[in-house]
């Protein structure tokens, strides 16, 4: 599987590293703007990736702004929902507003920090990942 | 749901909404447990609260609260769609207060920080079963079948944070020694050490890197830290190098002293990260709603040297309903009753008796100034005030409940929940009132229902829970129609536990042999169940009630039923009382217990060799009191003819008293009488008056007693 990580600090980063590095590539990005960057470049390829795990407060583009990039340019190139990247928002703000204007954006799970590295694995499981 | 909580938790949100509906299914359900059967409403809204319960919980992965709710709503769902006939009614309000309680008693878990482990398989195995049944029923009346229930699996998750302990918050101050070298690189070291446990640390001078000139400072002014952590106060301090330090002061601060001292160190509490320009081709965003976060709002900055991250968590947000922590709005009140008395010192000044002062437009405008006191008042009480409604669904629950167990039939009957009582008195009395209905459904209401019958009372038996707010008082009642109490065998078990004096048994009057079984120790109940009997139960109720300055009544007859009623006062704090003066003190009597004011001659005084008096009105005899004789007070009038007779009354009894003069009426708050006083018998408070004078105020109840007890 391969998996997009967006998170600009660095100790979390480290973190969500080795968590996601069991179960596949994981490839790592400080800001906002190189993930789309990257989702571009892989869905160019020909190799889009599985899962996106992204941050919300970053540097030049936020966590929402990336997701909604990724559904469009998704929409975009008629990618079905099916096939869609599975996108999990990682952050610590937990606000009921918040969320749902994620869910509404099209994010798959939202996971609160600190991170519940249990339930973050059920989920995987749920979305048919692992 | 309600707008003003979106500002919570995602959790938060689960929790208060999943409550909300599960309140409101126990108020459907118990309001038709004695229905035949749920009418299409009630299916449609069960459902539905399984149905929105079961579809948050999944988004949750509370994987047992969805389970039960799942199976719930597949029996409602086969209820709505087939109409079955002949469902075993009070089986499935067991069924359904069984998955309302299971999933209350999960909540409260999660509400604890507690994993919601709840086995729920049992729960689900009956359901099934239950289930089961129905679908046979179904087939049986030849109904068609509905398609079966498609349970949609939820395609997004939300993942909890894990639950960690609460964060403390700290201001810490490093003030080093005169000729410390370098204290900026000390005090960034400190910083930095700290950073390892920092929820969010702020400090100050802020620039203690790129500015050597920060050391001077800091030597000078010491160095702040605001710190917010989960570590404890001895793991923060045991962090920071203290080696040149001459001192540090630790302060733990409260959250919103925490949010006061970000201002002052130059952050604003809430700071939204500037938004970077959002996408004009975005059209949803315009769509969005106006204050609702959008994509964009949390770019994170480039961070400025020495300052920490900037959290943007709390946004400011348009309100429309703001909640208060109880301690503020007592500190409101407690303000309000010293502007109350304020007030009455400025328009009661003595220095505006002098004669000849124009005082026309003082007038006027001191009238302003007491309407507006007097609606301040108002206001802050009619914050306070919350209906009963909440307490009285706490009973019927336990009516319920109560009588299922005990194999009773009863009704409750509920008139006035919508009475309104001071907030701090609601949280009082709801031990007591679920004490006095356990003891109505147990020990009340017979055991069988043959000896309803044979009184010619019907078989079924009766509850009646009432509230009425009746000059400046709550009355709560909780009535039953069953046998009622029994005076002999009360008198013979107090007796029998040494309870009372040993008097015969027409010493004593209905009321207080009745009041026997709230004497600590006194259970007439042979068998103790496992709701009521210890004999523990009433002497609690009354010592409860008392705390809050009421009383318990009870009346009883025999075969009839008896009624216990809870008589509180409306409110605590202010009270409306006429002051009355008595050689040169001033006292303060509670207008509502104030019959009327008399002026008599000698004639109606009749004086018995035991030094007792009594005054005949109408011919009526009440007791008297001299006040200037009880209370020692020189230079009083004696002469009847020439004072005042006020005639009180408390719980039926009268007494009069023996004043001077009436002073004014007033609104008086009630102060404690110090505890350095000795308590004195008929004084309950204190006040002060417009002149700055304190007055005492008369207890009725406590005249009456101890006029009893002298003779």
């Amino acid at each position: 599987m391969k998996i997009l990580l967006a998170e600009d600090d660095f100790a979390s980063r480290k973190f969500m590293d080795k968590q996601l590095s069991r179960y596949g590539e994981c490839d790592v990005m400080v800001d906002g703007e190189e993930a789309v960057d990257a989702f571009m470049m892989a869905l160019e390829d020909g190799e889009p990736y599985d899962l996106a795990c992204l941050d919300v407060m970053m540097p030049v583009m936020d966590g929402y702004q990336v997701l909604k990039a990724i559904r469009d340019i998704e929409a975009q190139k008629g990618i079905p929902k099916s096939k869609r990247v599975k996108v999990i928002m990682t952050t610590a703000l937990n606000d009921e507003r918040n969320v749902k204007m994620a869910f509404e954006l099209g994010c798959e799970a939202y996971a609160g920090k600190p991170i519940d590295v249990e339930k973050f694995e059920k989920v995987l499981t749920k979305l048919g990942l692992i | 749901m309600a707008e003003e909580f979106n500002t919570e938790s995602m959790l938060d949100m689960f929790l208060y909404e999943s409550g909300q509906l599960l309140e409101k299914l126990e108020g459907i359900i118990l309001e038709k447990q004695d229905a035949d059967c749920f009418d299409d409403a009630d299916i449609n809204e069960i459902f539905r609260v399984m149905h929105t319960i079961k579809g948050s919980s999944g988004v949750l992965m509370y994987e047992n609260i969805t389970k039960v709710t799942h199976k719930l709503e597949d029996v409602f769902y086969y209820l709505r769609e087939s109409h079955p006939d002949d469902v075993p009614h009070m089986e499935l309000v067991e069924k359904v207060l069984a998955v309302s309680d299971f999933v209350t008693g999960e909540l409260d878990k999660l509400k604890n920080g507690d994993t919601p482990d709840g086995d729920e398989k049992q729960l689900v195995e009956d359901l099934d079963e239950f289930l089961g049944r129905l679908k046979g029923e179904i087939k049986k009346q030849g109904i068609e079948m509905p398609q079966a229930n498609r349970h949609v699996e939820p395609t997004q998750f939300y993942i909890t944070p894990v639950a960690g302990d609460d964060s403390h918050f700290y201001r810490i101050s490093i003030h080093y020694r005169s000729d410390t070298q370098m204290s900026n690189l000390r005090a960034y070291s400190a910083t930095y050490a700290l950073k390892e446990v920092a929820e969010d640390l702020l400090y100050t001078p802020d620039d203690i890197l790129s500015n050597e000139a920060s050391a001077d400072v800091i030597v000078a002014e010491g160095f702040h830290m605001l710190l917010q952590t989960k570590s404890s106060k001895e793991e923060v301090i045991a962090l920071i190098d203290s080696s040149e330090a001459e001192e540090i002061n630790f302060d733990e601060l409260s959250k919103e002293e925490y949010g006061r001292a970000l201002g002052e160190f130059g952050r604003e509490e809430a700071e939204p990260v500037a938004a970077a320009p959002a996408d004009s081709k975005d059209e949803k965003n315009k769509e969005a709603k106006k204050e609702g976060p959008k994509p964009g709002d949390y770019v994170v900055k480039t961070k400025e040297a020495g300052k920490g991250k900037t959290l943007a968590k709390n946004q400011p947000k348009q309100q429309s309903i703001i909640s208060v922590n109880v301690e503020k709005m007592d500190a409101l009140m407690d303000l309000i009753g010293e502007l109350v008395i304020a007030e009455a010192v400025v328009l009661q000044n003595p220095d505006l008796k002098v004669p000849g002062l124009e005082l026309s437009n003082f007038q006027k405008a001191s009238g302003q100034l007491s309407k507006i006191t007097t609606e301040l008042q108002e206001v802050i009480m009619s914050m306070r005030m919350m209906p009963l409604t909440n307490t009285f669904q706490k009973m019927r629950r336990i009516v319920f409940d109560v009588s299922r167990k005990l194999g009773k039939d009863i009704e409750l009957e509920v008139v006035g929940e919508n009475t309104e009582v001071d907030k701090n008195i609601i949280e009082h009395i709801t031990d007591p009132l679920m004490h006095l209905v356990r003891n109505s459904v147990d020990h009340g209401i017979e055991e069988d229902a043959a000896d309803r019958t044979a009184v010619g009372k019907p078989a079924k038996g009766k509850i009646t829970l009432e509230a009425k707010n009746e000059g400046g008082k709550v009355y709560i009642s909780v009535k039953d129609d069953g046998k009622g109490l029994n005076k002999d065998k009360l008198y013979q078990k107090a007796l029998e536990k040494g309870l009372i004096e040993n008097k015969p048994i027409n010493e004593f009057t209905d009321k207080e042999i009745f009041r026997f079984i709230t004497l600590p120790g006194f259970s007439t109940k042979e068998e103790v169940t496992e709701y009521s009997g210890r004999g523990v139960g009433m002497d609690v109720v009354v010592k409860n009630i008392q705390s809050i300055s009421g009383r318990l009544d009870i009346s009883s007859v025999e075969f009839e039923g008896s009624e216990m009623t809870l008589v509180i006062p409306l409110t605590l704090a202010i009270i409306n009382g006429i002051v009355v003066q008595v050689g040169n003190s001033p006292f303060v009597i509670e207008t509502a217990s104030i019959k009327e004011f008399v002026r008599v001659g000698e004639d109606s005084l009749i004086s018995e060799p035991s030094g007792e008096e009594y005054i005949v009105l109408r011919g009526e005899c009440y007791p008297f009191i001299r006040l200037n004789e009880r209370y020692d007070l020189p230079d009083s009038n004696d002469k009847i003819e020439e004072g005042i007779i006020v005639v009180l009354e408390h719980e039926g009894s009268q007494v009069c008293v023996l004043i001077d003069k009436l002073l004014q009426e007033q609104e008086i708050v009630v102060k404690p009488i110090p505890p350095y006083v000795r308590k004195v018998k008929g004084l309950s408070g204190c006040t002060q008056l417009g002149d700055g004078s304190i007055a005492l105020i008369l207890d009725i109840a406590g005249l009456l007693m101890h006029d009893g007890e002298r003779r």
